[in-house]
Protein backbone atom coordinates (compact mmCIF):
# COMPACT_ATOMS: atom_id res chain seq x y z
CA UNK A 1 0.00 0.00 0.00
CA UNK A 2 1.95 3.12 -1.33
CA UNK A 3 1.10 6.77 0.04
CA UNK A 4 -2.45 7.99 0.19
CA UNK A 5 -4.34 11.01 0.85
CA UNK A 6 -8.31 11.34 0.98
CA UNK A 7 -10.00 14.66 0.12
CA UNK A 8 -12.98 16.08 -0.19
CA UNK A 9 -13.96 18.25 -3.87
CA UNK A 10 -16.33 20.68 -3.02
CA UNK A 11 -19.14 20.67 -5.38
CA UNK A 12 -19.31 23.36 -8.53
CA UNK A 13 -21.26 26.36 -7.94
CA UNK A 14 -24.57 25.76 -9.62
CA UNK A 15 -23.59 22.15 -10.91
CA UNK A 16 -25.25 19.11 -9.05
CA UNK A 17 -22.76 16.46 -7.60
CA UNK A 18 -23.22 13.98 -10.24
CA UNK A 19 -21.69 16.98 -12.89
CA UNK A 20 -18.89 18.13 -10.50
CA UNK A 21 -17.78 14.39 -10.30
CA UNK A 22 -18.36 14.50 -14.64
CA UNK A 23 -15.60 17.20 -14.66
CA UNK A 24 -13.55 16.17 -12.55
CA UNK A 25 -13.22 12.43 -14.42
CA UNK A 26 -12.96 14.59 -17.64
CA UNK A 27 -9.70 16.31 -16.69
CA UNK A 28 -8.83 13.15 -15.40
CA UNK A 29 -9.22 11.58 -18.49
CA UNK A 30 -7.08 14.55 -20.36
CA UNK A 31 -4.83 13.67 -17.90
CA UNK A 32 -4.42 10.13 -19.37
CA UNK A 33 -5.67 8.21 -16.44
CA UNK A 34 -7.15 4.94 -17.86
CA UNK A 35 -10.39 3.79 -16.32
CA UNK A 36 -9.55 0.65 -13.58
CA UNK A 37 -13.14 -0.29 -12.75
CA UNK A 38 -14.79 1.06 -9.87
CA UNK A 39 -14.15 1.37 -5.80
CA UNK A 40 -16.55 1.84 -2.65
CA UNK A 41 -15.58 2.18 1.19
CA UNK A 42 -18.60 2.15 3.34
CA UNK A 43 -18.92 2.75 7.30
CA UNK A 44 -21.25 1.91 9.92
CA UNK A 45 -21.25 3.91 13.62
CA UNK A 46 -21.71 1.50 16.84
CA UNK A 47 -21.84 3.52 20.29
CA UNK A 48 -20.64 1.63 23.57
CA UNK A 49 -24.01 0.43 24.85
CA UNK A 50 -25.32 2.39 27.93
CA UNK A 51 -25.00 -0.67 30.39
CA UNK A 52 -20.96 -1.10 30.07
CA UNK A 53 -20.72 3.16 30.64
CA UNK A 54 -20.27 2.38 34.34
CA UNK A 55 -20.55 4.26 37.25
CA UNK A 56 -18.29 7.63 36.05
CA UNK A 57 -20.94 8.13 33.40
CA UNK A 58 -17.78 9.07 30.74
CA UNK A 59 -19.64 9.35 27.26
CA UNK A 60 -20.06 6.49 24.84
CA UNK A 61 -16.68 6.08 22.62
CA UNK A 62 -18.08 5.59 18.93
CA UNK A 63 -16.87 2.56 16.55
CA UNK A 64 -16.61 2.93 13.34
CA UNK A 65 -16.59 -0.10 11.27
CA UNK A 66 -15.27 0.23 8.02
CA UNK A 67 -15.44 -1.40 4.59
CA UNK A 68 -12.70 -1.20 1.66
CA UNK A 69 -13.28 -2.87 -1.63
CA UNK A 70 -9.35 -2.21 -2.25
CA UNK A 71 -9.06 -4.83 0.47
CA UNK A 72 -11.95 -7.24 -0.05
CA UNK A 73 -11.29 -9.97 2.88
CA UNK A 74 -11.08 -7.18 5.34
CA UNK A 75 -12.76 -5.35 7.55
CA UNK A 76 -11.27 -2.01 9.82
CA UNK A 77 -12.71 -1.00 12.99
CA UNK A 78 -11.29 2.05 14.54
CA UNK A 79 -11.93 4.44 17.29
CA UNK A 80 -12.11 8.29 17.27
CA UNK A 81 -8.83 8.64 18.14
CA UNK A 82 -7.65 5.14 19.12
CA UNK A 83 -6.16 2.06 17.35
CA UNK A 84 -7.55 0.58 14.36
CA UNK A 85 -7.87 -2.87 14.12
CA UNK A 86 -7.72 -4.86 10.73
CA UNK A 87 -9.56 -8.06 10.78
CA UNK A 88 -11.08 -10.67 8.74
CA UNK A 89 -14.93 -9.72 6.76
CA UNK A 90 -16.14 -12.20 9.76
CA UNK A 91 -15.69 -9.26 12.46
CA UNK A 92 -19.15 -8.07 10.73
CA UNK A 93 -21.18 -11.40 12.25
CA UNK A 94 -18.90 -11.33 15.39
CA UNK A 95 -20.71 -7.15 15.77
CA UNK A 96 -23.63 -8.99 15.52
CA UNK A 97 -23.19 -11.21 18.76
CA UNK A 98 -21.35 -8.07 20.48
CA UNK A 99 -24.96 -6.62 20.23
CA UNK A 100 -24.66 -5.81 24.05
CA UNK A 101 -21.58 -4.08 24.01
CA UNK A 102 -22.09 -2.02 20.85
CA UNK A 103 -24.92 -0.59 19.20
CA UNK A 104 -25.99 0.47 15.71
CA UNK A 105 -26.07 3.97 15.62
CA UNK A 106 -29.36 4.93 13.76
CA UNK A 107 -29.10 5.74 9.99
CA UNK A 108 -25.54 5.95 10.42
CA UNK A 109 -24.21 3.99 6.84
CA UNK A 110 -22.02 6.63 4.88
CA UNK A 111 -20.72 5.26 2.00
CA UNK A 112 -18.85 6.36 -0.73
CA UNK A 113 -18.72 4.27 -4.70
CA UNK A 114 -16.92 5.63 -7.71
CA UNK A 115 -14.35 4.94 -10.23
CA UNK A 116 -10.89 3.94 -10.18
CA UNK A 117 -8.18 6.11 -12.56
CA UNK A 118 -4.59 4.56 -13.07
CA UNK A 119 -2.18 7.44 -14.27
CA UNK A 120 1.50 6.00 -14.25
CA UNK A 121 2.18 4.63 -10.48
CA UNK A 122 -0.93 6.96 -9.33
CA UNK A 123 -4.22 5.45 -8.64
CA UNK A 124 -6.86 7.77 -7.77
CA UNK A 125 -10.55 7.03 -6.94
CA UNK A 126 -13.48 9.67 -7.38
CA UNK A 127 -16.62 8.83 -5.55
CA UNK A 128 -19.78 10.26 -4.57
CA UNK A 129 -20.49 10.25 -0.83
CA UNK A 130 -24.39 9.28 -0.06
CA UNK A 131 -25.93 8.89 2.93
CA UNK A 132 -29.57 6.65 2.60
CA UNK A 133 -30.41 8.07 -0.53
CA UNK A 134 -29.22 11.15 -0.68
CA UNK A 135 -25.60 12.29 -2.23
CA UNK A 136 -24.04 14.13 0.15
CA UNK A 137 -20.52 15.14 -1.24
CA UNK A 138 -17.34 14.04 -3.30
CA UNK A 139 -14.65 12.05 -2.21
CA UNK A 140 -11.13 12.16 -3.91
CA UNK A 141 -8.48 9.45 -2.98
CA UNK A 142 -5.11 9.75 -4.38
CA UNK A 143 -2.38 6.73 -3.93
CA UNK A 144 0.99 6.91 -4.88
CA UNK A 145 2.10 3.29 -5.00
CA UNK A 146 5.67 2.80 -4.93
CA UNK A 147 6.34 5.24 -2.08
CA UNK A 148 5.88 4.09 1.72
CA UNK A 149 6.63 6.80 3.56
CA UNK A 150 4.35 9.12 4.25
CA UNK A 151 6.80 12.19 4.66
CA UNK A 152 9.12 11.72 1.87
CA UNK A 153 5.98 11.76 -0.95
CA UNK A 154 3.86 14.77 0.24
CA UNK A 155 5.26 17.28 -2.40
CA UNK A 156 5.01 14.85 -5.06
CA UNK A 157 1.43 14.38 -4.02
CA UNK A 158 0.63 17.54 -3.89
CA UNK A 159 1.94 18.74 -7.18
CA UNK A 160 -0.22 15.69 -8.78
CA UNK A 161 -2.87 16.84 -6.84
CA UNK A 162 -2.75 20.48 -7.91
CA UNK A 163 -2.80 19.21 -11.73
CA UNK A 164 -6.52 17.80 -11.65
CA UNK A 165 -7.89 19.51 -8.65
CA UNK A 166 -6.73 23.49 -9.23
CA UNK A 167 -7.40 25.21 -5.95
CA UNK A 168 -9.18 22.76 -4.04
CA UNK A 169 -6.18 20.77 -3.79
CA UNK A 170 -6.15 19.69 0.56
CA UNK A 171 -3.53 20.03 2.82
CA UNK A 172 -1.42 17.59 4.08
CA UNK A 173 -3.59 15.07 6.37
CA UNK A 174 -3.06 15.33 10.05
CA UNK A 175 -2.05 11.59 9.56
CA UNK A 176 1.22 12.68 7.68
CA UNK A 177 2.13 14.55 10.40
CA UNK A 178 1.64 11.75 13.30
CA UNK A 179 4.20 9.35 11.46
CA UNK A 180 7.33 10.72 10.17
CA UNK A 181 9.26 7.98 9.16
CA UNK A 182 6.64 4.67 9.88
CA UNK A 183 5.79 2.94 6.61
CA UNK A 184 2.37 3.73 5.72
CA UNK A 185 -0.13 1.55 6.10
CA UNK A 186 -4.27 1.14 5.10
CA UNK A 187 -5.41 2.00 8.98
CA UNK A 188 -4.14 5.49 8.19
CA UNK A 189 -6.23 5.51 4.81
CA UNK A 190 -9.23 4.24 7.05
CA UNK A 191 -8.39 7.26 9.54
CA UNK A 192 -8.89 9.41 6.61
CA UNK A 193 -11.68 8.24 5.52
CA UNK A 194 -13.50 8.40 8.84
CA UNK A 195 -11.78 12.33 8.95
CA UNK A 196 -13.72 12.57 5.79
CA UNK A 197 -17.32 11.10 6.48
CA UNK A 198 -17.88 13.04 10.03
CA UNK A 199 -16.89 15.98 8.61
CA UNK A 200 -19.53 15.30 5.56
CA UNK A 201 -22.20 14.26 8.46
CA UNK A 202 -21.93 17.44 10.31
CA UNK A 203 -22.28 19.58 6.77
CA UNK A 204 -25.44 20.69 5.39
CA UNK A 205 -27.28 18.78 3.23
CA UNK A 206 -26.50 19.84 -0.32
CA UNK A 207 -28.82 22.49 -1.23
CA UNK A 208 -29.31 21.75 -5.04
CA UNK A 209 -31.77 19.64 -4.98
CA UNK A 210 -32.57 15.81 -6.80
CA UNK A 211 -28.82 14.32 -7.24
CA UNK A 212 -28.48 11.15 -7.22
CA UNK B 1 25.09 3.60 -74.02
CA UNK B 2 26.24 6.93 -75.30
CA UNK B 3 29.16 7.58 -73.00
CA UNK B 4 30.92 4.12 -73.69
CA UNK B 5 31.12 4.77 -77.49
CA UNK B 6 31.94 8.05 -77.55
CA UNK B 7 35.78 6.73 -78.80
CA UNK B 8 35.52 4.90 -82.00
CA UNK B 9 32.27 6.13 -83.36
CA UNK B 10 31.36 8.55 -86.10
CA UNK B 11 27.73 9.90 -84.61
CA UNK B 12 27.12 11.80 -87.97
CA UNK B 13 27.59 8.60 -90.05
CA UNK B 14 25.39 6.66 -87.23
CA UNK B 15 22.71 8.98 -87.90
CA UNK B 16 22.79 9.02 -91.37
CA UNK B 17 23.12 5.18 -92.09
CA UNK B 18 19.28 5.45 -89.77
CA UNK B 19 17.98 7.19 -92.53
CA UNK B 20 19.40 5.41 -94.93
CA UNK B 21 17.90 2.55 -93.37
CA UNK B 22 14.44 3.94 -93.77
CA UNK B 23 15.07 4.37 -97.47
CA UNK B 24 16.10 1.33 -97.83
CA UNK B 25 12.97 0.18 -95.93
CA UNK B 26 10.42 2.73 -98.07
CA UNK B 27 11.96 1.71 -101.63
CA UNK B 28 11.57 -2.11 -101.09
CA UNK B 29 7.88 -1.27 -99.44
CA UNK B 30 7.67 0.61 -103.33
CA UNK B 31 8.64 -2.65 -104.98
CA UNK B 32 6.18 -4.91 -103.37
CA UNK B 33 3.30 -2.32 -103.77
CA UNK B 34 4.37 -2.27 -107.10
CA UNK B 35 3.29 -6.10 -107.53
CA UNK B 36 0.53 -5.86 -105.47
CA UNK B 37 -1.53 -3.07 -108.18
CA UNK B 38 -0.42 -5.18 -110.93
CA UNK B 39 -0.08 -4.05 -114.53
CA UNK B 40 -2.19 -0.73 -114.58
CA UNK B 41 -4.80 0.06 -117.26
CA UNK B 42 -3.74 0.70 -120.68
CA UNK B 43 -4.84 0.68 -124.51
CA UNK B 44 -2.31 -2.56 -125.31
CA UNK B 45 -1.49 -5.53 -123.25
CA UNK B 46 2.21 -4.51 -124.04
CA UNK B 47 1.85 -1.35 -123.37
CA UNK B 48 0.55 -2.61 -119.71
CA UNK B 49 3.20 -4.99 -119.62
CA UNK B 50 5.96 -2.63 -120.38
CA UNK B 51 4.50 -0.07 -118.16
CA UNK B 52 4.47 -2.58 -115.72
CA UNK B 53 8.53 -3.76 -115.77
CA UNK B 54 9.51 0.10 -116.42
CA UNK B 55 7.99 0.63 -112.78
CA UNK B 56 9.05 -2.30 -111.09
CA UNK B 57 12.69 -1.85 -112.11
CA UNK B 58 13.02 1.54 -110.91
CA UNK B 59 12.05 0.41 -107.78
CA UNK B 60 14.79 -2.17 -108.24
CA UNK B 61 17.31 -0.01 -109.26
CA UNK B 62 16.15 2.22 -105.94
CA UNK B 63 16.58 -0.60 -103.79
CA UNK B 64 20.18 -1.37 -104.99
CA UNK B 65 20.95 2.07 -104.26
CA UNK B 66 20.00 2.50 -100.87
CA UNK B 67 21.37 -0.40 -100.08
CA UNK B 68 24.78 0.70 -101.27
CA UNK B 69 24.45 3.82 -99.69
CA UNK B 70 24.05 1.84 -96.65
CA UNK B 71 26.84 -0.04 -97.11
CA UNK B 72 28.85 3.09 -97.51
CA UNK B 73 27.54 4.39 -94.43
CA UNK B 74 27.89 1.22 -92.12
CA UNK B 75 32.01 1.16 -93.05
CA UNK B 76 31.79 5.13 -91.83
CA UNK B 77 30.79 4.05 -88.65
CA UNK B 78 33.27 2.86 -86.28
CA UNK B 79 33.14 -0.35 -84.15
CA UNK B 80 31.72 0.32 -80.16
CA UNK B 81 35.16 -0.19 -78.40
CA UNK B 82 36.01 -3.33 -76.91
CA UNK B 83 36.47 -2.16 -73.34
CA UNK B 84 33.48 -3.44 -72.17
CA UNK B 85 33.85 -1.86 -68.58
CA UNK B 86 30.79 -3.72 -67.35
CA UNK B 87 30.99 -7.03 -68.59
CA UNK B 88 28.31 -9.01 -67.88
CA UNK B 89 25.98 -7.03 -65.89
CA UNK B 90 26.12 -4.59 -68.84
CA UNK B 91 24.68 -7.00 -70.98
CA UNK B 92 21.38 -7.14 -68.42
CA UNK B 93 21.22 -3.02 -69.19
CA UNK B 94 20.34 -4.21 -72.85
CA UNK B 95 16.99 -6.04 -71.87
CA UNK B 96 14.81 -3.40 -72.81
CA UNK B 97 11.39 -4.50 -70.82
CA UNK B 98 12.26 -2.03 -68.09
CA UNK B 99 8.75 -2.11 -66.24
CA UNK B 100 8.67 -5.94 -65.93
CA UNK B 101 11.87 -6.87 -65.09
CA UNK B 102 13.95 -3.74 -64.10
CA UNK B 103 17.22 -5.45 -63.12
CA UNK B 104 19.55 -3.62 -64.24
CA UNK B 105 18.65 -0.45 -62.21
CA UNK B 106 18.18 -2.58 -59.47
CA UNK B 107 21.17 -4.15 -59.59
CA UNK B 108 23.00 -0.64 -59.89
CA UNK B 109 21.13 0.63 -56.43
CA UNK B 110 22.28 -2.70 -54.85
CA UNK B 111 25.84 -2.23 -55.44
CA UNK B 112 25.85 1.73 -54.56
CA UNK B 113 24.45 0.31 -51.68
CA UNK B 114 26.33 -2.03 -50.55
CA UNK B 115 29.26 0.19 -51.03
CA UNK B 116 28.21 2.63 -49.02
CA UNK B 117 27.21 0.34 -45.96
CA UNK B 118 30.61 -1.12 -46.55
CA UNK B 119 32.49 2.37 -45.87
CA UNK B 120 29.94 3.33 -42.86
CA UNK B 121 30.84 0.12 -41.63
CA UNK B 122 34.42 0.73 -41.74
CA UNK B 123 34.16 4.43 -40.04
CA UNK B 124 31.92 2.81 -36.96
CA UNK B 125 34.04 -0.25 -36.65
CA UNK B 126 37.02 2.27 -36.04
CA UNK B 127 35.29 4.60 -33.68
CA UNK B 128 34.28 2.00 -31.78
CA UNK B 129 37.37 0.17 -31.07
CA UNK B 130 38.59 3.58 -29.58
CA UNK B 131 36.33 2.64 -26.58
CA UNK B 132 37.38 -0.64 -25.20
CA UNK B 133 34.32 -2.66 -24.62
CA UNK B 134 35.40 -5.26 -22.24
CA UNK B 135 35.25 -4.03 -18.75
CA UNK B 136 37.54 -7.20 -17.37
CA UNK B 137 41.37 -7.02 -17.85
CA UNK B 138 42.17 -9.08 -20.49
CA UNK B 139 45.36 -9.15 -23.11
CA UNK B 140 43.93 -8.11 -26.41
CA UNK B 141 46.06 -8.92 -29.60
CA UNK B 142 48.33 -11.64 -28.07
CA UNK B 143 48.70 -14.24 -30.26
CA UNK B 144 47.36 -17.77 -28.96
CA UNK B 145 50.74 -19.51 -28.67
CA UNK B 146 51.48 -16.73 -25.93
CA UNK B 147 48.23 -16.30 -24.23
CA UNK B 148 48.70 -17.36 -21.13
CA UNK B 149 46.08 -20.31 -20.30
CA UNK B 150 44.55 -18.77 -17.16
CA UNK B 151 41.74 -16.36 -17.29
CA UNK B 152 42.15 -12.60 -16.27
CA UNK B 153 43.53 -12.48 -12.85
CA UNK B 154 40.61 -10.09 -11.84
CA UNK B 155 37.79 -12.38 -13.30
CA UNK B 156 38.53 -15.48 -10.52
CA UNK B 157 38.74 -14.22 -7.26
CA UNK B 158 38.62 -15.81 -4.11
CA UNK B 159 34.93 -15.57 -2.70
CA UNK B 160 36.33 -14.00 0.58
CA UNK B 161 38.04 -11.47 -1.01
CA UNK B 162 34.35 -10.66 -2.72
CA UNK B 163 32.84 -11.33 0.56
CA UNK B 164 35.45 -9.01 2.25
CA UNK B 165 34.88 -6.04 -0.05
CA UNK B 166 30.95 -5.88 0.34
CA UNK B 167 30.71 -6.29 3.94
CA UNK B 168 33.39 -2.98 3.63
CA UNK B 169 31.08 -1.22 1.82
CA UNK B 170 27.76 -2.28 3.70
CA UNK B 171 29.47 -0.37 6.83
CA UNK B 172 30.04 2.77 4.39
CA UNK B 173 26.88 3.92 4.17
CA UNK B 174 24.49 4.09 7.29
CA UNK B 175 20.97 3.84 5.60
CA UNK B 176 21.90 1.10 3.32
CA UNK B 177 22.42 -2.11 3.72
CA UNK B 178 23.58 -5.32 2.04
CA UNK B 179 23.33 -8.68 2.09
CA UNK B 180 25.11 -11.12 0.02
CA UNK B 181 23.87 -14.63 -0.57
CA UNK B 182 25.62 -17.46 -3.13
CA UNK B 183 22.00 -19.95 -4.13
CA UNK B 184 23.39 -19.87 -7.42
CA UNK B 185 27.09 -21.47 -7.32
CA UNK B 186 30.02 -18.79 -7.16
CA UNK B 187 28.17 -15.74 -8.34
CA UNK B 188 27.35 -13.31 -5.33
CA UNK B 189 23.73 -11.96 -4.79
CA UNK B 190 22.99 -8.78 -3.21
CA UNK B 191 20.50 -7.48 -2.04
CA UNK B 192 20.65 -3.73 -0.82
CA UNK B 193 18.13 -2.22 0.98
CA UNK B 194 17.80 1.48 0.81
CA UNK B 195 16.60 3.43 3.51
CA UNK B 196 12.52 2.92 3.17
CA UNK B 197 12.87 3.42 -0.50
CA UNK B 198 13.76 0.58 -2.46
CA UNK B 199 15.07 -2.62 -3.06
CA UNK B 200 17.99 -3.45 -5.16
CA UNK B 201 19.24 -7.25 -6.21
CA UNK B 202 22.48 -6.99 -7.58
CA UNK B 203 23.76 -10.40 -9.50
CA UNK B 204 27.64 -10.22 -9.65
CA UNK B 205 30.07 -12.34 -11.46
CA UNK B 206 33.12 -12.46 -8.96
CA UNK B 207 33.26 -8.52 -8.22
CA UNK B 208 31.97 -7.46 -11.56
CA UNK B 209 28.25 -6.37 -11.45
CA UNK B 210 26.23 -8.56 -14.09
CA UNK B 211 22.42 -7.06 -13.64
CA UNK B 212 20.35 -5.36 -11.33
CA UNK B 213 16.87 -4.86 -10.73
CA UNK B 214 15.41 -2.25 -8.32
CA UNK B 215 11.70 -3.08 -6.75
CA UNK B 216 10.01 -0.60 -3.96
CA UNK B 217 10.44 -1.08 -0.19
CA UNK B 218 6.86 -2.87 0.04
CA UNK B 219 7.35 -5.22 -2.88
CA UNK B 220 8.28 -8.84 -2.84
CA UNK B 221 11.54 -10.05 -3.70
CA UNK B 222 11.11 -13.60 -3.13
CA UNK B 223 9.96 -16.43 -5.22
CA UNK B 224 7.29 -18.68 -3.52
CA UNK B 225 10.33 -21.10 -2.85
CA UNK B 226 11.77 -18.19 -0.39
CA UNK B 227 15.38 -17.91 -3.25
CA UNK B 228 15.64 -14.42 -4.33
CA UNK B 229 13.90 -13.52 -7.31
CA UNK B 230 16.22 -12.06 -9.92
CA UNK B 231 14.16 -11.83 -12.92
CA UNK B 232 10.53 -10.57 -12.00
CA UNK B 233 10.06 -6.65 -13.11
CA UNK B 234 8.61 -4.18 -10.45
CA UNK B 235 5.12 -3.19 -10.67
CA UNK B 236 6.00 0.10 -10.74
CA UNK B 237 7.20 2.12 -13.45
CA UNK B 238 9.17 4.54 -11.50
CA UNK B 239 11.00 1.87 -10.14
CA UNK B 240 11.31 0.01 -14.01
CA UNK B 241 12.90 3.28 -14.69
CA UNK B 242 15.56 3.23 -12.23
CA UNK B 243 16.31 -0.44 -13.08
CA UNK B 244 17.15 0.99 -16.76
CA UNK B 245 19.02 3.75 -15.27
CA UNK B 246 20.94 1.19 -12.94
CA UNK B 247 22.04 -0.63 -16.22
CA UNK B 248 23.30 2.12 -17.55
CA UNK B 249 25.36 2.91 -14.16
CA UNK B 250 26.68 -0.37 -14.24
CA UNK B 251 27.98 -0.02 -17.27
CA UNK B 252 29.47 3.30 -17.38
CA UNK B 253 31.54 2.74 -14.14
CA UNK B 254 34.19 0.57 -15.69
CA UNK B 255 37.78 0.57 -14.53
CA UNK B 256 39.21 -2.96 -15.19
CA UNK B 257 41.64 -3.36 -13.17
CA UNK B 258 40.42 -2.45 -9.85
CA UNK B 259 36.88 -3.37 -9.59
CA UNK B 260 36.39 -3.14 -5.85
CA UNK B 261 36.48 0.94 -6.77
CA UNK B 262 33.75 0.20 -9.36
CA UNK B 263 31.49 -1.50 -7.15
CA UNK B 264 32.03 1.56 -4.38
CA UNK B 265 31.24 4.00 -6.91
CA UNK B 266 27.99 1.93 -8.49
CA UNK B 267 26.99 1.73 -4.72
CA UNK B 268 27.52 5.60 -3.81
CA UNK B 269 25.47 6.15 -6.97
CA UNK B 270 23.02 3.99 -5.53
CA UNK B 271 22.94 5.33 -2.32
CA UNK B 272 21.59 9.20 -3.99
CA UNK B 273 18.32 7.26 -4.74
CA UNK B 274 17.26 8.02 -1.05
CA UNK B 275 15.58 11.42 -2.10
CA UNK B 276 14.02 9.38 -4.80
CA UNK B 277 11.10 11.02 -3.81
CA UNK B 278 11.59 13.99 -1.97
CA UNK B 279 14.03 15.68 -4.77
CA UNK B 280 13.08 17.74 -7.32
CA UNK B 281 14.90 18.04 -10.86
CA UNK B 282 17.69 20.45 -11.02
CA UNK B 283 16.96 21.36 -14.47
CA UNK B 284 13.17 21.88 -14.84
CA UNK B 285 12.22 22.54 -10.57
CA UNK B 286 9.18 20.25 -10.70
CA UNK B 287 8.67 16.88 -9.04
CA UNK B 288 6.36 15.29 -11.67
CA UNK B 289 7.16 14.87 -15.28
CA UNK B 290 4.34 12.12 -17.20
CA UNK B 291 3.90 11.04 -13.75
CA UNK B 292 7.38 10.12 -12.61
CA UNK B 293 10.10 11.41 -10.20
CA UNK B 294 13.36 12.72 -10.99
CA UNK B 295 15.23 9.10 -11.58
CA UNK B 296 18.07 10.49 -13.04
CA UNK B 297 20.88 10.61 -11.14
CA UNK B 298 24.13 12.01 -12.54
CA UNK B 299 27.35 9.85 -13.08
CA UNK B 300 29.36 12.58 -11.49
CA UNK B 301 27.36 15.21 -9.42
CA UNK B 302 24.68 12.70 -8.45
CA UNK B 303 22.09 15.36 -8.93
CA UNK B 304 18.38 14.54 -9.76
CA UNK B 305 16.96 14.82 -12.79
CA UNK B 306 14.04 13.64 -14.80
CA UNK B 307 14.74 11.23 -17.55
CA UNK B 308 13.70 13.94 -19.90
CA UNK B 309 15.69 16.42 -18.70
CA UNK B 310 18.72 15.15 -18.24
CA UNK B 311 22.21 16.97 -20.41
Amino acid sequence: MGVTCVSQMPVAEGKSVQQTVELLTRKLETLGAEKQGTFCVDCETYHTAASTLGSQGQAGKLMYVMHNSEYPLSCFALFENGPCLIADTNFDVLMVKLKGFFQSAKASKIETRGTRYQYCDFLVKVGTVTMGPSARGISVEVEYGPCVVASDCWNLLLEFLQSFLGSHTPGAPAVFGNRHDAVYGPADTMVQYMELFNKIRKQQQVPVAGIR
Amino acid sequence: MADVLSVGVNLEAFAQAISAIQALRSSVSRVFDCLKDGMRNKETLEGREKAFIAHFQDNLHSVTRDLNELERLSNLVGKPSENHPLHNSGLLSLDPVQDKTPLYSQLLQAYKWSNKLQYHAGLASGLLNQQSLKRSANQMGVSAKRRPKAQPTTLVLPPQYVDDVISRIDRMFPEMSIHLSRPNGTSAMLLVTLGKVLRVIVVMRSLFIDRTIVKGYNENVYTEDGKLDIWSKSNYQVFQKVTDHATTALLHYQLPQMPDVVVRSFMTWLRSYIKLFQAPCQRCGKFLQDGLPPTWRDFRTLEAFHDTCRQ
